[in-house]
């Protein structure tokens, strides 16, 4: 089975791509639009640099030979979405060609434009030409995939590494979209168009798969993917390749990149996913599971490196992972959801210092983590309480009044001095170390 | 009174200038549209009445480039000239008559026809034929703004005995053109005398950052014509028109530019119509101007649309640009282009280290009538570019100045010079004129 990949990334520069209408902001439909994403007559295209500064980030970062000289051509059809009925594209000569990421051949990586968005009401189709102009690069790898499976963990590596490049933002997992193909041994080359997030990407690999093992592919051939239904179906058998009759666009001058421009961008280059990973396990003595989920995600991955200087790596590793990720977890949020700033991080130093000495619980961590998540810092940390005398007074009082369950436990119901030691943190407010209320009951029973 | 005194002397006739264009637009349609309520401001051009070509885009007046799809279409914004201009003062006082998107050489690929303003049984050239016609026919001061991409202010300048000047490619921004072929339009000036063209060209020049493609350059300083070159290909025509032109000029040589003359006209139209083709796909009855009942899906809808308004000619263009331009014969006929004009670039380039400009008739004949143009075929037709369609290409600034008369009808002579070398280009006009 051999699987190839178009990646569609929306670049997360400040304005359109060829004009200065905003990419963020009202999304009341067709209020970030101007005479240019419009296509209004007479208007011309500007390119956009900073957009051109991401796609070259992206194309260094993999690995690919940048072209010096490219240009931007019309690639023409008709549809309502298309402002111009052509959409600005690189055609004959792309950004970037011949890279490599995670093992897989990147063909050839482009910018265009992103069309407007067509809404169906029934019968009825609006068009919201908020998107027409939104700035793209199509990522186009070689058939170097073997599974499903293996596109999906690719797609997943690309997306941490373009939050790394702070080239891309992961909203929601549906805005990657890309279009697939496939072919099985001795089968023909099957495309799959515009299918729109990861798991569907796997999805319809797997059912495309499936139903090529059935019935081989005899011809060339494009088809679509009902996420409802889980299923491909044809659009049109692809006799011919499709002529969109590209034009040079000439509203816009030859791209030409120099040496300082590509030095300067090299530069701007962070430390990537793998790299991370690596130094995670040789510097910070992490195991390869905890350094793959904290680098999988940038934000975590320098709080982990903030608070490596306060505390025991693993400690911290262990804190992000266990607690802090599964309170966001717990309350549907997500790490790009968190604003800790220097006082937050100093205080998770403080707060995980207490922790290890045994001068807070697990209760209290937790209390801590959620007060974390919402305001970004922590604050005062009220310590657990280990003072015997005070320990001592919650314990006589909780068998004082749990005098039945005391009996049990002296039969030998160890559950009930679970009751107990639970009696006692709620008396202390969960501040009572609950070893050693344990052990006092104990003794004191 | 010529636009130099108007200026010096502070006057203001835009009422007047109006008044006079509604009347002669009865008879000569060179408006497509007159704005009644017109009125100019101080600056360096206070006053100054400007029409302006119809592709040219004026904001909250109709552009519709004289064509019918685009009726009814008043763009949001002003098109970098026209906002240049106004700073400065000038009245805008309408939208001239036009072939539709400039397809043409006689201003008869439209619905409103201008007449040439000497007899009205003739052209005024085109495509910038109202822009022509009414600068020469007005009694007022004024100057238009037009637009050339093959010839279109050369042409109607030569039929219609009035300067006409295109600059260098990309001195001036094409920002607000209605495009019709972007790596050859341009937009220049025309006025009775050349030299009131440089008091409006030096506003609308200099770089804009909304057009890509508009250059940052300045124009040369030398002035200077130490030696004239007569293209000698060009003189290939009705021994009037050539006495004519050459009893303007004292010392010249005969150059020849070969390849302009054979490849030309071919690779003019290759490029224009391809680029053409896909300018015009935006037009589809959806966002501005002509539309029609929803009916049917989106490529019947569309089809419906352009079937109706646009003419036969744009029709013909749009299919012999697409076809140019189609996965089997894009390098026989489009790249080939792309070559041949790069050869035309460097024989341009070659006669200009010899000479200071170029000379050729601006046309190969005086103004047809119309009974003349409805006769001929759509290849003779353009042929009627082959003066015109190499400087254009070429990128080259030109002027067409009047040379004489053959009977009541002007002879242009086309004065062109060398990259950036527009003011020489002036210059040698006014001496000539
Ligand atoms: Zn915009």
């Amino acid at each position: 089975m051999k699987i190839g990949l178009e990646i569609h990334v929306e670049l997360n520069s400040k304005s359109k791509i060829f004009c200065s209408c905003a990419t963020q902001g009202s999304n009341v439909p067709n209020t970030r639009t101007c005479e240019i994403c419009l296509g209004m007559p007479g208007s011309k295209p500007s390119f956009n640099r900073e957009v051109l500064h991401k796609a070259l980030k992206v194309a260094l970062a993999l690995g690919c030979k940048i072209n010096k000289e490219s240009f931007f051509s019309r690639k023409n059809y008709f549809y309502p979405d298309m402002t111009k009925n052509f959409q600005i594209t690189q055609y004959e000569l792309p950004l970037a060609e011949n890279g490599k990421f995670e093992g897989i051949n990147i063909r050839r990586i482009h910018m265009e434009e992103d069309p407007g968005a067509l809404i169906h009401f029934g019968s009825i189709t609006l068009i919201d030409y908020n998107r027409s102009g939104m700035p793209l690069i199509e990522i186009v790898t070689e058939p170097d995939f073997k599974t499903p499976k293996e596109a999906r963990t690719f797609l997943n590596k690309l997306i941490t590494l373009l939050e790394y490049l702070n080239v891309y933002v992961r909203e929601e997992e549906t805005t990657l979209k890309a279009d697939a193909n496939i072919s099985l041994e001795g089968g023909e080359r099957v495309e799959i168009k515009n299918v729109t997030g990861l798991r569907e990407i796997e999805r319809c690999l797997e059912y495309e798969a499936k139903r090529q093992e059935i019935e081989l592919a005899t011809f060339k051939e494009t088809r679509g993917w009902d996420a409802e239904k889980g299923v491909t179906y044809s659009l049109r058998k692809k006799e011919s390749e499709n002529d969109y009759g590209y034009l040079t666009e000439c509203d816009l001058p030859m791209l030409e990149l120099s040496d300082t421009l590509l030095n300067e961008i090299k530069k701007e280059i962070p430390e990537l996913p793998n790299q991370k990973i690596k130094n995670f396990i040789d510097k910070y003595k992490l195991n390869k599971d905890d350094a793959e989920v904290i680098a999988s995600d940038l934000k975590l991955a320098e709080l982990f490196e903030q608070i490596s200087h306060k505390i025991d790596a693993k400690i911290a590793a262990n804190y992000l992972r266990r607690d802090l990720l599964g309170q966001l977890e717990y309350n549907k949020l997500q790490v790009k959801d968190l604003k800790i700033g220097e006082h937050g991080v100093k205080d998770i130093g403080v707060m995980l210092n207490l922790y290890q000495k045994n001068k807070i619980n697990n209760n209290i961590l937790k209390t801590l983590t959620i007060r974390l998540i919402k305001e970004g810092k922590i604050g005062e940390i009220k310590e657990q309480v280990s003072d015997d005398s005070q320990l001592k007074k919650w314990c006589k009082e909780a068998i004082e009044n749990n005098k039945s369950v005391v009996e049990d436990y002296k039969k030998g119901n160890e559950n009930s001095l679970n009751f107990l030691v639970g009696y006692v943190m709620k008396l202390s407010n969960k501040s009572a170390n609950p070893q050693k209320v344990r052990e006092i009951l104990k003794e004191m029973i | 009174m010529n636009v130099n005194e108007y200026l010096s002397k502070g006057k203001n006739e835009v009422k007047e200038i109006i008044k006079e264009a509604r009347e002669i637009n009865k008879k000569y349609n060179y408006f497509n549209y007159i704005d009644e309520d017109a009125t100019g401001g101080k600056g360096k051009l206070s006053n100054l009445p400007v029409s302006v070509k119809d592709c040219i885009c004026v904001k909250d007046m109709e552009s519709r480039a004289g064509s019918l799809i685009l009726k009814g279409y008043k763009p949001v914004f002003d098109a970098t000239v026209i906002s240049r201009l106004r700073k400065e003062g000038v009245a805008i006082i309408g939208k001239t008559s036009q072939d539709e998107f400039g397809f043409g050489s006689f201003s008869t690929n439209t619905d409103n026809i201008p007449k040439n303003p000497i007899d009205v049984e003739r052209s005024t050239g085109g495509s910038s034929g109202g822009s022509g016609g009414f600068t020469a026919i007005t009694k007022y001061t004024h100057v238009s703004i037009a637009e050339s991409t093959g010839g279109s202010i050369a042409c109607p300048a030569g039929f219609c005995g009035v300067a006409g000047f295109t600059p260098t490619y990309g001195v001036v921004s094409r920002y607000g053109l209605i495009d019709y072929a972007n790596s050859l339009d341009k937009i220049g000036v025309m006025a009775k005398k050349v030299n009131e063209i440089k008091p409006v060209f030096d506003i609308i020049r200099g770089y804009d950052e909304k057009d890509s493609t508009s250059l940052k350059l300045d124009l040369n300083k030398d002035e200077k014509i130490k030696k004239i070159g007569v293209i000698k290909e060009t003189l290939n025509v009705d021994e009037k028109i050539k006495d004519a032109v050459l009893s303007k000029l004292k010392d010249y040589e005969e150059v020849s530019l070969p390849l302009v003359e054979k490849y030309g006209v071919t690779a003019y139209y290759i490029i224009a119509l391809s680029e053409a083709s896909t300018n015009l796909a935006k037009y589809s009855g959806l966002r501005y101007g002509e539309s029609l009942d929803l009916k049917g899906n989106y490529n019947e809808y569309f089809s419906d649309v352009r079937s109706k308004f646009f003419s036969t000619e744009s029709k013909r263009r749009i299919i012999l640009g697409t076809f140019a331009r189609m996965a089997g014969y894009r390098d026989a006929y489009y790249l080939k282009a792309m070559k041949v004009r790069n050869l035309i670039i460097q024989e341009y380039k070659k006669a200009f280290k010899k000479y200071d400009v170029l000379i050729s008739p601006t046309m190969p004949i005086i103004a047809p009538k119309f009974s003349e143009i409805s006769k001929l075929t759509p290849l003779e037709n353009y042929m009627m570019d082959i003066m015109t369609v190499g400087p254009n290409l070429a990128g080259l600034p030109h002027l067409s100045v009047n040379a004489g008369f053959i009977g009541k009808m002007p002879v242009g002579l086309m004065v062109i010079g060398n990259h950036l070398d527009d003011n020489k280009v002036l210059k040698f006009g006014e001496k000539i004129e």
